[in-house]
């Protein structure tokens, strides 16, 4: 569904993406570790449309979207899950819901019942309907950005680092959160610095060092093989 | 009592104009993060083109409407001409090339049309004055408070209700995010210079109501209000902007009426003083603008 | 260093070349644009001292300018005239007659004095309200020039200045302010302020250490816009308050921002530029309206025409012609390169 091939991403002079090639199949949960600097999330920032390419090709169903814009990406069914959970934070939580639907904006009918679903499915964010986004603690915010993307109806989910500062058992809560959206046949691509989470939930992986691809295979592979250790604190 | 209604309505009347000016800056200010030097020229055009069509013999609200239409392409184009090309470069360049731009269309004036100041028609109601409560006060000031607050009322329906609203807000804060949500960039940013116009349109009917002539510079004062409205308001708020608007028409009144004679037509430095003073106690403004929102 | 001496040298020299050049050729007309520019120099280089180490934009530049000059005509229009030009004038100040050299010096230094007043709340601000409140200021001080009419006659031509401004004293004050201003980009203050102007995490930790340079800087380039507008008086010897507004606002901005704000060769350069451009300019409208092409009198082709020039300059080289380097830099890297290409 989504090849990624020979991508690079500069910074100025800092080349942050030297050499990506991946890909993610129909139904999958594709997980993409490494260090911080790795070059992770530029990685899924410039798949998203929000940071341009240096070089390398992206496709997309086999159309090609290197150079297409943020919002030509969601129109064509990706949302993104930033590092920075970029809530709206003077919108109150039904806003920014409703915003998370735009592309289907017509779609009264389908926004309300979507909204429905996501309030069982996110009990805390039906209390707080009416707050605005940024009273919200980090773990609320972090459930609404993932509300607000499935409020899209996306075919595919870019999720970067989301359980980043946040405390361990809400980390278990997003996880479980994950777990059923790939469930439900949502394709995710899943950036996580917290690699033994993300290997359970994944189908493969990809292990990044420094700009590049340094491993990849099924998740169990993955998990066994690489020495996360020397990975992170060798940075 | 009867005072103290006349400087109500005083205030009120020029404060609602002053939150309108505001309100059409702020709202390119808050989404674009770039201040518009050629803003006070679309009160200039609407202006003209009540002054071009005066001849026409259509009725006063049809030239008013084409009025502010003008006005609505002029933001639009000023989006087009003096921030598309540069906007990506540089805050101070887009300063600049909106502060060019304005030099243009006054320039353009001057030249095309005339220096000397030109008559604009006005509906007979303007100058009828109205009575009550003891209260002499020209239907004008009347007009201007009800319109002001059509404006308003309209205005935050526009920002709390409908999607390009909200749409709009969220850009204000995160333009990235909401593009990665689908919002298309350039539909918001053109919203926002044509809301901008429209609201300098329906301030220029007012002020230049006031005045009942445009000349190449009328635009400047306006603009003035404007910045110093916004800045004492906070830069990025919304509301911010109609309570520096208010504010600001308060301390003009009031200064109005307490400076000694000799002293009145310094009444704009004593104005500017007063602000300096907010702005030392408050550098950012009395409403603080859209949060950034981070909380881990 | 090194750099630094070559582009001090570069651009004195070209001043210098300028004012021999003038000389030799001894036109009336090729003499006032010398002056002119060299005060342009002045003016120019006080606006670059703020803009292109602070990073913001100052409007109020040429309101220090009116400063500086009425503050000298005061000081220097003989007493028997003040009692025509300036009817009004305070007794303490009306029997005070200096030399145009000292007073050029104070009106600097009151010029300054106001701007220390004035600016320090403006020094605290976002960058965008710093720079609309800077606008402000330029028409407040436009507002009491206009009626203090005590001081400045009010918005009638206050008259009777010396004449002593000539060739020499322009070209050796633009050759100081050249000086000046390279010394301030490379000093303490300077570098600080340029290198936090961009990263706003610094500029935060630097905190209320941000306002007091960006003040220091401001002050600085008011002394020359008051130096500027006192030589610019003893120049044309009759002035009103409508010459330190927003026209003359905007052909600084325009000279400064051709060139490059960020450098002082920029100043020089862009100054030098749009002088030329603008005589030329001036002198085609005259053409223009001499030969009577149009019915009528064809005026404010000339900003519409540097108002072009600035877009355009900006789309293109949005950092101005010489947006980074300076002169002495740009030559030293060209040599280097031919040494080892």
């Amino acid at each position: 569904m989504l090849e990624v091939a020979g991508l690079q991403v500069a910074y100025g002079a800092i080349r942050a993406v030297r050499d990506v090639s991946l890909t993610l199949a129909e139904g999958e949960l594709v997980t993409l570790l490494g260090a911080n600097g790795a070059g992770k999330s530029s990685t899924l920032m410039c798949v998203a449309g929000a940071l341009p390419a240096a070089a390398g090709s992206i496709r997309l169903e086999g159309k090609d979207v290197t150079s297409a814009r943020p919002e030509t990406m969601a129109r064509r069914g990706v949302a993104t899950v930033p590092e920075t959970r970029d809530v709206f934070p003077d919108l109150t939580v039904d806003e920014n819901l409703q915003l998370g639907a735009y592309t289907r904006r017509s779609d009264t009918q389908g926004i309300a019942e979507d909204r429905a679903r996501m309030f069982e499915m996110f009990p805390v964010l039906a209390e707080r309907y009416g707050q605005a986004a940024g009273t919200l603690s980090g773990g609320e915010q972090q459930m609404l950005v993932i509300a607000r993307a499935m409020m899209s109806r996306p075919r595919i989910l870019l999720l970067d680092e989301p359980s980043l500062g946040l405390a361990p058992t809400i980390v278990d809560q997003i996880f479980e959160m994950i777990a059923k959206l790939k469930s439900s046949g949502l394709t995710i691509l899943l950036v996580e610095q917290n690699a033994s989470k993300a290997l359970a939930v994944a189908d493969r992986a990809y292990v990044m060092r420094l700009g590049k691809i340094e491993a990849e295979g099924k998740a169990a592979e993955i998990a066994a093989a690489t020495d996360f250790k020397a990975l992170y604190l060798a940075g | 009592m009867s005072f103290f209604l006349q400087f109500m309505i005083d205030v009120l009347s020029l404060g609602g104009a002053y939150a309108l000016m505001a309100l059409g800056l702020v709202i390119v200010y808050g989404i674009l993060r770039l201040v518009n030097f050629a803003y006070g020229e679309l009160i200039m055009v609407a202006g003209y083109t009540m002054y071009l069509t005066s001849g026409s013999g259509l009725p006063w609200l049809v030239m008013a409407a084409v009025a502010v239409l003008m006005a609505v392409v002029a933001g639009v184009a000023t989006d087009y001409i003096a921030f598309r090309p540069v906007r990506a470069k540089s805050v101070t360049a887009v300063l600049i090339t909106s502060f060019a731009f304005s030099t243009l269309l006054q320039n353009a004036a001057l030249l095309f049309i005339s220096p000397r100041p030109r008559n604009v028609p006005l509906p007979e109601i303007f100058s009828e004055t109205v009575q009550f409560a003891g209260v002499i006060t020209p239907a004008r000031n009347l007009i201007t408070i009800a319109a002001a607050v059509v404006m308003l009322v309209l205005f935050s329906w526009l920002m709390r209700r409908t999607v390009l609203g909200i749409a709009m807000r969220a850009a204000a804060t995160n333009f990235t995010m909401a593009r990665m949500l689908g919002v298309p960039a350039n539909l918001i940013i053109s919203s926002a210079f044509a809301i901008s116009g429209l609201l300098a349109g329906v301030v220029s009917m007012l002020w230049i109501g006031r005045i009942g002539a445009v000349v190449p510079g009328i635009g400047l004062e306006p603009l003035l209000i404007a910045f110093i409205a916004t800045v004492i308001g906070g830069m990025r708020s919304l509301q911010g902007a109609v309570l520096g608007g208010f504010l600001l028409a308060f301390m003009d009144t009031t200064l109005n009426f307490t400076l000694p004679q000799d002293l009145l037509k310094f009444r704009d430095a004593f104005t500017f003083s007063l602000v300096i003073l907010i702005l030392l106690w408050r550098p950012q403004g009395l409403i603080k603008g859209p949060a950034s929102g981070q909380r881990t | 260093m090194a750099k630094n001496f070559t582009t001090i040298a570069i651009l004195s020299g070209l001043v210098l070349v300028m004012v021999i050049v003038t000389n030799l050729l001894g036109v009336r007309l090729f003499d006032r644009i010398a002056i002119n520019l060299c005060i342009a120099l002045v003016l120019v280089l006080g606006l670059q001292v703020f803009m292109g180490n602070s990073g913001i934009l100052s409007f109020a530049h040429i309101g220090f300018m009116g400063v500086g000059a009425y503050t000298t005509a005061v000081l220097t229009i003989p007493i028997q005239m003040k009692g025509m030009s300036l009817p009004d004038l305070y007794p303490i100040i009306a029997g005070i007659e200096l030399s145009p050299y000292v007073a050029i010096l104070l009106g600097g230094l009151v010029a300054a004095a106001v701007a220390a007043v004035v600016s320090y709340p403006l020094m605290r601000l976002s960058d965008a309200a710093a720079v609309i409140t800077s606008f402000a200021l330029l028409v407040v001080l436009h507002t009491v020039m206009t009626h203090w009419s005590e001081v400045t006659n009010g918005p009638r031509t206050l008259f009777g200045l010396p004449r002593a401004t000539d060739l020499n004293l322009a070209a050796g004050a633009a050759i100081v302010a050249i000086v000046a201003a390279v010394a301030f980009k490379e000093s303490r203050t300077g570098l600080l302020l340029r290198s936090s102007r961009d990263d706003e995490v610094a500029a935060g930790a630097m905190g209320a250490h941000i306002a007091r340079l960006r003040w220091q800087a401001f002050i600085l380039g008011a002394l020359f816009a008051g130096i500027g507008g006192a030589m610019w008086g003893h120049f044309i010897t009759s002035f009103s308050p409508k010459a330190f507004f927003l026209k003359e606002t905007f052909v600084i901005l325009g000279m400064l921002v051709i060139g490059g704000a960020n450098t002082v060769t920029g100043a020089v350069f862009g100054a030098i530029i749009v002088t030329v451009t603008f005589e030329s300019l001036r002198a085609l409208e005259a053409g223009i309206n001499q030969a009577n092409i149009f019915s009528e009198q064809v005026v404010g082709l000339t900003e519409i025409v540097l108002a072009l020039a600035m877009i355009a300059v900006l789309v293109l080289r949005p950092g101005g012609l010489f947006a980074t380097h300076e002169i002495g830099a740009l030559l030293g890297r060209r040599a280097r390169k031919k040494e080892d290409g």
